[in-house]
């Protein structure tokens, strides 16, 4: 069954047309916004972790039926690649990231909780990304990267100017397939 | 095989041909050997090519290609709920009917292949046995694929698949490789229905291959301790269960026909080419008409080096007659892919009471599970990787067993065989040091491998005959290093009396790649503003292999890395490569990459030589720009590229091509340390550091390399201290999920403190080995190593609980009193 659904996206009103039994993450990458990924889909692994009214949420196991009116931040609300928000360079500056499968919603995580808690110490950083999983880095670089985000949040916080659409797809000249486009 | 007069002799004497067939020196090209000072862009911590996408959630992996196919579907599978046994009826009419379900396939569906292949991703012609079939009626454990659904979406695909039922005639099963090799054992193949090229298979005892080999006379050396008041003879077992990849991108694929009604296929893989010819043989189709896409891999760690969904996603993809995508669930991840195999070793050896290893013995049986993809392969690496730390041994004998069980199949993952093989070996060495009361470093000192040997512990398999030179070798380094950092020396107590604190130790040694059976190639070509298009086989799936490369070639052609643009390996674009697997990429592909940037650069060089009217052997590229000595002038790559391609007179594109391959695999080497405090109550034991020193020769990225550690150390702590599956008596698992599963949490790992040791490996292109694998195998003997130092007690089973020392601690209490 159809039903419509009222979200503050990334600071834009939007309406999205969904199952009732879609998740807030079907919602969002049905509609492009896949930033957030699909690990495990059973609230085990925080990959597709997004905002909801200010607090990190795993969207795999949100009902996009419960949250109608709620406001949601994606990883595409943060910073772009030339104006990075303080928390993505320093995940980039730390080295922080292999596959990257994990760090969308570890970004997010770790935004949320900084918020929170501007001045961390290492034991409240583990503890408070203990739900993102991350199998690439032993998280050595992750902790890092997450105390130096401390460090640098006390400046500005960039946010996407673009109001965190997702970036326009340009197809592959060959097939269609867009494989080449990234 | 070459067997010395003496067996008790503690030097074994190689042949004239061994070392003139492996001299030490090496015919390096001059420039493969930079002093640090004069290195540019190599041994810098580059940022990682794809970082920027990464953080901002733009980088592109397989899922998120689905919005290009307007009219794709979704695929789900049906898979077997039983063990062992037949499916006799498979009733899809439900399924059939539901709305927006657009195809049923089952084993007799036309558009799925009937006949025998492997999952495993390896060179042609594949080792492994041909004993897989696409979808299947005799099944052998809870998992195998027995039908799959295409459908409008997701939800829709797995009600479907629901609606089949599915009729058994159930068989015993059998759950443990003792109890499989039994000849009453239920036998699980028919070896009539499989190809098997490997040796000593034997399947109406459960066993998919057996291999041995031996060095010297391991058994004269036995029987010479028995009469010997100065030798020791130890003897120990050990046992490791499955481990899960926990690979975090689900495997996925995208298949589709292109225009030209070619198949193309975007999926998670490490071996995009050998998928590709594994596929035309499947479906009988020519090579030139698939077309393999890698895009951005969420990792693979081995688990991708299989090819487990695409030949069903193709199947649905011909039964639908549109673009399907199969997504895996974690519930699959689990019971239903591949895993690190089981395993039991047992280690023998004889040492004289000085501490000399005379003789080393190790007999493995792993559990391949149901199907054999990597067996004899992974088997002969429990042995033939951790062996050589002991090569000076003149006696070593090795053989592995891989059995089948009714459970899930097992195949490649991080380490292949040496975490198994280095658990035995090193937990072996610290009892022996025990028992002859020796620092277990001292030990390992008087016996380790070292620069200029030649190995033929690697090659016991094949008798001794195959042997390599060992030209670079850190291992002393890295212990030296890693001693210090984890305060080997100054161990305090705690003051609490329950309280023990100890350090534990394992060496480790992997290979770059497999030695005579790897291809890399390479294409670069300039642009007219200076910048560089990179194309190889190599495949990212990751740890930052693009980036590595990106600096190989920038430092040939003295660009910096960011203007060499890597791109991702694509079978209709890339040059061959054999895939990311068996540490390769930077060895063998990195030394491609370095010969097809020198071509490259004789040319830059001769354009440049018009432009500044010098001899082109007299300039020297770097910084961006191409520089002459003696007038001190200098043209920027820009200049240079413009002039290739718009200049008066001649015209030519910069380009460079090559391959490489090579017979050489050169050990990477590496000390694991552990720092733990038990409490002698509970068994409950705090890990309070973990160090790992690596000598991986030249890093060609400090970060990528500390990556490698950290991540590798990660799975090995994991391996350590929460490996393992749990099954229920019918052989239906019950681990499916990464809680359940127990992969360590920020909150669980403990700190990691990784040390890069530098050598120079000539081989390697500037210097370089692997580094991807060898952290994985430390952990586990590490560790033990310590608890037996702190509390004196061994678990020689993994994982290594609190309630297992608690209990051997209870054991030891009561057999004092
Ligand atoms: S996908 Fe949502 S927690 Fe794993
Ligand atoms: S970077 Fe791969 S899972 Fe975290």
């Amino acid at each position: 069954m159809t039903v419509e659904i009222d979200l503050t996206l990334n600071g834009e009103e939007r309406t999205f047309e969904a199952e009732r039994s879609d998740s807030l993450l079907d919602v969002l990458r049905k509609n492009g916004y896949t930033g957030a990924k699909r690990g495990c889909d059973t609230g085990n692994c925080g990959f597709c972790t997004v905002t909801v009214d200010g607090e990190s949420t795993m969207s795999c196991i949100e009902p996009v039926a419960t949250i109608d009116g709620a406001t949601v931040e994606t990883i595409e609300s943060l910073g772009s690649q030339d104006d990075l928000h303080p928390v993505q360079s320093a995940f980039v500056d730390n080295a922080a990231l292999q596959c990257g499968f994990c760090i969308p919603g570890m970004i997010m995580r770790s935004r949320d909780f900084l918020e929170e808690n501007p001045d961390p110490d290492r034991e409240e950083i583990r503890a408070a990304l203990s739900d993102n999983l991350c199998r690439c880095t032993g998280y050595e670089k992750i902790l890092d990267a997450v105390e130096d985000a401390a460090e640098r949040m006390d400046g500005d916080t960039a946010v996407a100017a673009d109001g965190g659409q997702p970036v326009d797809d340009v197809s592959c000249s060959g097939c269609g397939c867009g494989v080449n486009d990234e | 095989m070459s067997k010395p007069d003496d067996a008790g002799s503690s030097e074994r004497q190689h042949t004239a041909a061994a070392e003139s067939e492996h001299p030490m020196e090496w015919d390096e090209a001059p420039n493969n050997r930079k002093p640090a000072s004069d290195r540019q862009t190599i041994s810098e911590r580059e940022e990682k090519d794809d970082a920027r996408k990464i953080v901002t959630g733009e980088s592109k992996y397989t899922a998120d290609y689905a919005k290009h196919f307007p009219d794709l579907a979704a695929g789900s599978v049906l898979r077997s709920d039983i063990a062992h046994g037949r499916v006799t009826e498979i009733d899809a009419s439900a399924a059939e009917e539901m709305e927006g379900v657009y195809a049923v396939v089952t084993p007799d569906s036309e558009e799925v292949p009937d006949k025998p292949y492997t999952s495993s991703g390896q060179p042609y012609p594949e080792p492994s046995p041909w004993d897989l079939h696409v979808l299947r009626r005799e099944v052998n454990y809870v998992g195998d694929p027995i039908a799959a659904v295409a459908a409008v979406d997701g939800d829709t695909a797995d009600r479907a698949t629901r609606a089949i039922e599915v009729s058994y005639e159930e068989e015993e099963g059998v759950f443990d490789t003792a109890a499989a090799t039994n000849p009453d054992a239920p036998q699980i193949h028919d070896p009539d229905n499989i190809e098997n090229h490997q040796p000593g298979a034997d399947y109406e005892r459960n066993i998919e291959s057996h291999i041995e080999g031996e060095i010297g006379d391991v058994a004269g050396a036995f029987e010479a301790a028995a009469d010997s008041d100065d030798r020791i003879v130890t003897e120990t077992e050990w046992e490791l269960p499955y481990q899960s990849h926990c690979v975090p991108e689900p495997h996925t694929t995208i298949a589709h026909r292109d225009e030209d009604a070619r198949y193309h296929l975007i999926t998670s893989t490490q071996v995009p080419y050998h998928t590709r010819r594994q596929l035309s043989h499947l479906f009988d189709v020519p090579i030139r008409d698939i077309r393999v896409s890698k895009p951005r891999i969420g990792a693979g760690f081995g688990a991708k080096q299989s090819m487990l969904i695409e030949p069903i996603t193709i199947a649905l993809m011909e039964a639908a007659g549109r673009p399907v995508k199969l997504e895996t669930t974690r519930r699959e991840q689990f019971y239903a892919l591949r895993s690190r195999r089981p395993a039991r070793v047992r280690m023998r050896s004889v040492v004289t009471d000085e501490g000399d290893v005379e003789a080393l013995d190790l007999s493995a049986v792993t559990n391949s599970g149901a199907y054999g993809p990597h067996g004899m392969t992974v088997g002969s690496s429990v042995g033939s990787k951790p062996l050589p730390l002991y090569t000076h041994a003149p006696n070593i004998r090795f053989e592995a067993t891989a059995v089948h069980t009714n459970l899930p199949v097992a195949g490649a993952i991080r380490g292949y065989g040496a975490p198994q093989g280095h658990f035995a070996l090193e937990g072996h060495m610290d009892e022996v040091a025990h028992e002859l009361d020796m620092d277990p470093l001292e030990l390992r000192a008087r016996n380790r491998i070292e620069e200029g040997d030649i190995d033929d512990a690697s090659g016991v398999l094949s008798g001794g005959e195959h042997t390599r030179r060992i030209r670079s070798c850190g291992l002393g380094e890295c212990i030296d290093r890693g001693k210090e950092a984890i305060g080997w020396d100054e161990v305090e107590q705690p003051d609490e009396e329950h309280l023990h604190r100890a350090c534990g130790v394992a060496l480790t040694a992997q290979k770059s790649g497999v030695a005579g059976d790897e291809l890399g190639a390479a294409h670069i070509k300039m642009n007219e503003d200076g910048s560089f298009i990179l194309q190889t086989g190599a495949v990212d799936i990751g740890p930052g292999a693009d980036t590595a490369m990106a600096q190989i070639a920038g430092e040939v052609l003295g660009a910096p890395p960011e203007d060499v643009l890597v791109q991702p390996s694509d079978t209709d674009v890339s040059p061959f490569d054999y895939g990311a697997y068996a540490s390769s990429t930077t060895y063998v592909t990195g030394q491609a990459v370095k010969k097809a940037a020198e071509k490259a650069r004789t040319q830059l060089l001769e354009f440049a030589a018009k432009l500044l009217d010098e001899p082109p052997e007299t300039l020297e590229a770097r910084d961006g720009a191409v520089h002459a000595e003696r007038t001190g002038e200098s043209v920027t790559l820009e200049e240079v590229g413009y002039g290739s391609i718009y200049g008066d007179d001649e015209r030519a594109q910069v380009m460079g091509e090559a391959s490489h391959s090579t017979d050489e695999s050169p050990p990477p080497f590496g000390a694991q340390f552990v720092d733990v405090t038990v409490d002698d109550r509970t068994g409950e034991f705090e890990i309070h550091d973990l160090v790992y020193a690596v000598d991986c020769g030249v890093a060609i990225n400090p970060d990528l390399v500390e990556g490698q550690i950290e991540g590798a150390l990660h799975m090995s702590y994991e391996l350590a201290v929460s490996s393992g599956y749990s099954f229920d008596e019918d052989g239906t698992p019950e681990t499916l999920g990464f809680r359940d599963y127990g992969m360590p949490t920020a909150d669980d790992q403990p700190p990691i403190e990784s040390i890069i040791v530098e050598t120079h490996e000539p081989t390697g292109p500037f210097g370089a080995k692997s580094v991807a694998e060898i952290p994985v195998n430390g952990v586990p003997p590490a560790l033990s190593n310590a608890i037996r130092n702190a509390v004196d007690v061994r678990v020689s089973d993994l994982p290594i609980t609190a309630e297992k020392i608690e209990a051997k601690l209870d054991t030891a209490d009561e057999a004092a009193d």
